[in-house]
């Protein structure tokens, strides 16, 4: 610790000026062409999605369910450092945080313009329904953002307190603002951060299992006029495609932000540490995804079956074979196979981008095709392809995720300043 | 039957003149004495009564006059039912009875349609619980075997509702089985099931949507977020979302009319007011029930396919069809207990 003091030098953010001039005009674009998509949603209305009474959830859903699993995993991986005392995760841990608090910004964001009428928003806490999944949803995702936030307080309060005292000026008032006005970076405190930071995250675990992601599956589950989503298995695959998108973005950030923001070395011990639970989570989900199909076929349940038929060869079959089997799974399962392979920075951010957009195609999977099969012999069949003001809209929402991300990451002290072994 | 030709006719169009018309109607007429005959009351009254009722509609007499020459002789006649029936309409000209004379007389008296429903509350009062009365769980029950497939009551319920484009209450799923020429067709008009367990409501995160004591499921479009997960949850699919579309470029002015849905009128639709941007659905046509009338689909349908009715008297027509071993109800095991009855 004492060693930072001679030559305290803070300044996280990109290595390289010309990389970040990039980044942030790719970010402009998707956040403005966004701003446009939003722009035609609001003065037309829903009329400019291609939603329909008999498909009445579309891309924002699929991308909402994708983002609060992204969240929940990234927390799950932090939960190792924080809860479980996994020594080398600490590196990570505020990088999975605030991860997961950017990507539940996003995820409500979705929510939001998916809604008939934005402008009720606050409505689910004005009037509640006890028996309804949303209601509880609702409510979890913002007791889950305070204890994200919390987590994140407690984690990095301490590196903000040395910052606020030895740097000058608006940082320094940032710092200590963020700070909460602690201060204080003696022993103690630092104790003090890591007992709270640990019980915040015991609270956390369940909730995020139980409630946030397990709820956003119960969801779809309880609705039983869609045999596809109900089985009780729906929420656990829930859970273990969070952890499997959580797990390869926290590895992505981890890799691409120690060597473009840090310029340090990426630790392989670490990488190899995340390799492993990915592989793990990968195995898990393709397992779970084969025996809800299992289940799905020998229940002969008319509905079921058609909509399983539509996902593996229907009009949908190209998503799953392409984007589920093959991105999330055995393109993945393949770089991750051999160890020099897992120790290798590169080849592992390929093997979580191609995770992290795989995963994007099982939200899809869940969402859409139990629309497609009528729910009355006689009623008409579903189709959906999202519009272009959906595609736009979606993605300038992830282009503002990207932008707070960065910004965060250009200011606040990510990677732990004592070098994440919490001493 | 003469037909007269002057001259201007058009052709192909048979000309006939107002007096053969006259005497048409007059040749159909029944004779007053013998109808009165059948009737327990007074038959020189009525015919008195009614010659004199059409004096006022010539202009010859008064309403007021009219029922201040009568009112002794029918308070007589029918007692307690002539006291506590409103006489209609003081506002409507000079057949109807002015408010002065109807204090007079000690008879109540309203426009057309606080009597119709007055009257049926009167009606309901009695120990029978007629329609609207207000202790009724609504019920349907639609008899396949006499269902044509004409559509008529997904016709009449958008004229009546007048919902927007893809929006339809009401939509006759129709199946055709076998190969031809052993083929059967069923048709199986599908409203909203009203179901007694409704999902929608138990998902709604807003509580916009609820079970009314009469069976009815509700919308409050005040509340509802069109987050549609009750569109989702509905096993019928009997759950409508309201794009804001309207059949302005086929109708003028299409948007202008509009129904009162659970006996609310919001007036002409306009961009982002309610109910725009919220999910809907049939009403059982609540505005109509609150009148003692039946919903549009029922009124319509032409081969009498459907019934309504209070399925908690067990004397009614619906509850003793739906009681019948022909009845089902659309997928029982789903627990949902629809107040829509089928007769296979």
């Amino acid at each position: 610790m004492a060693t930072q003091s001679s030559h305290f030098e803070f300044a996280p953010g990109f290595e390289d000026g010309r990389l970040r001039i990039v980044w942030y005009a790719f970010v402009a674009v998707l956040v403005a062409g966004g701003a446009y998509a939003t722009y035609l949603r609001l003065t037309r209305g829903m009329a400019s999605t291609n939603l329909t009474s008999v498909v009445p959830w579309g891309a924002w859903v699929a991308f909402y369910i994708y983002f609060v699993g992204l969240s929940a995993g990234a927390f799950l991986v932090s939960t190792l450092a924080n809860v479980f005392d996994v020594g080398a995760m600490h590196r990570i841990d505020r990088d999975a945080l605030f991860a997961a608090i950017v990507s539940m910004a996003v995820a409500l964001l979705f929510v939001w313009i998916d809604l008939g009428r934005m402008e009720r928003m606050y409505y689910p806490f004005v009037w509640r329904q006890l028996t309804s999944a949303l209601s509880w949803e609702v409510h979890a995702y913002v007791a889950y953002i305070g204890i994200l936030v919390a987590e994140l307080y407690f984690s990095m309060r301490i590196d903000l307190a040395r910052l606020a005292t030895r740097l000058d000026g608006t940082r320094a008032t940032l710092y200590r603002l963020l700070a909460l006005g602690r201060v204080d970076t003696s022993d103690a405190s630092a104790a003090f951060d890591e007992r709270w930071l640990k019980r915040v995250g015991i609270v956390g675990i369940p909730l995020a299992i139980f409630m946030v992601h397990g709820g956003t599956g119960v969801l779809f589950a309880v609705s039983k006029a869609r045999p596809y989503w109900n089985s009780g298995l729906f929420p656990v695959i829930f859970i273990v495609s969070a952890l499997l998108s959580g797990t390869a973005l926290v590895m992505m950030i981890y890799v691409l932000r120690t060597r473009l923001f840090d310029g340090d070395a990426v630790d392989r011990d670490l990488l190899d540490q995340l390799a492993q639970l990915l592989l793990g989570f990968i195995l898990v989900d393709a397992a779970l995804t084969a025996i809800e199909a299992l289940i799905a076929f020998t229940s002969f349940h008319p509905h079921a079956v058609e909509t399983w038929l539509v996902v593996l060869f229907g009009e949908m079959s190209w998503s799953f074979w392409w984007f589920i089997v093959g991105a999330s799974w055995v393109f993945p399962l393949v770089l991750l196979s051999k160890r020099s392979w897992r120790r290798t920075p590169s080849v592992m951010v390929l093997a979580g981008l191609s995770t992290v957009v795989g995963v994007v195609a099982v939200r899809f999977n869940i969402v859409i095709p139990a629309q497609i099969t009528p729910v009355l012999e006689g009623l008409p069949h579903g189709s959906y392809f999202p519009t272009p003001v959906e595609w736009g809209t979606s993605i300038g929402i992830i282009g503002v995720g990207f932008l707070l991300y960065t910004v965060g990451a250009e200011l606040l002290p990510l990677t732990p300043l004592s070098g994440g072994d919490h001493e | 039957m003469s037909t007269t030709d002057d001259g201007d006719a058009l052709p192909g169009i048979p000309n006939v003149g107002k007096a053969d018309l006259d005497a048409m109607v007059e040749e159909e007429r029944p004779d007053p004495r013998d109808e009165l005959a059948d009737v327990e009351a007074d038959t020189d009254l009525g015919i008195a009564m009614a010659e004199d009722a059409q004096r006022v509609a010539r202009g010859e007499l008064t309403g007021d006059e009219y029922w201040e020459k009568y009112d002794e002789a029918a308070a007589d006649e029918f007692g307690a039912a002539y006291r506590e029936t409103p006489n209609p309409a003081v506002d409507a000209g000079d057949q109807t009875v002015s408010t002065e004379t109807a204090e007079s007389l000690s008879c109540t008296v309203g426009s057309m349609d606080a009597v119709s429903t007055e009257a049926a509350q009167v009606e309901g009062d009695g120990s029978e619980g007629g329609i609207g009365a207000g202790d009724e769980k609504w019920g349907m029950v639609i008899d396949l075997q006499k269902c044509v497939g004409c559509d008529s009551c997904t016709v009449a319920c958008k004229s009546e509702n007048r919902t927007p484009p893809g929006v339809s209450y009401n939509v006759v799923m129709e199946e055709e089985h076998g190969e031809f020429p052993n083929v059967t067709r069923t048709n199986v008009p599908r409203p909203c099931m009203q179901c007694d367990n409704p999902p929608c409501v138990q998902v709604c995160p807003v509580s916009a949507t609820y079970k009314m004591d009469d069976g009815v499921v509700n919308i409050d479009y005040d509340r509802c977020i069109g987050c549609r997960y009750c569109n989702i949850a509905c096993p019928y699919g009997a759950r409508y979302f309201d794009f804001g579309g309207d059949y302005d470029d086929e109708v003028d002015g299409a948007g202008e009319v509009t129904s009162p849905e659970y006996g609310v009128d919001r007036g002409p639709r306009e961009d982002g007011e309610s109910p725009i941007g919220n999910i809907r659905k049939c009403s059982f046509c609540t505005h109509r029930l609150e009148r003692g009338e039946e919903p549009a689909c029922v009124e319509t349908c032409i081969g009498d396919a459907r019934n309504m009715g209070d399925l908690d008297d067990p004397d009614s027509d619906v509850a003793k069809m739906a009681d019948s071993s022909r009845a089902f109800q659309l997928k029982e095991d789903e627990g949902t207990d629809p107040n829509v009855y089928y007769l296979k």
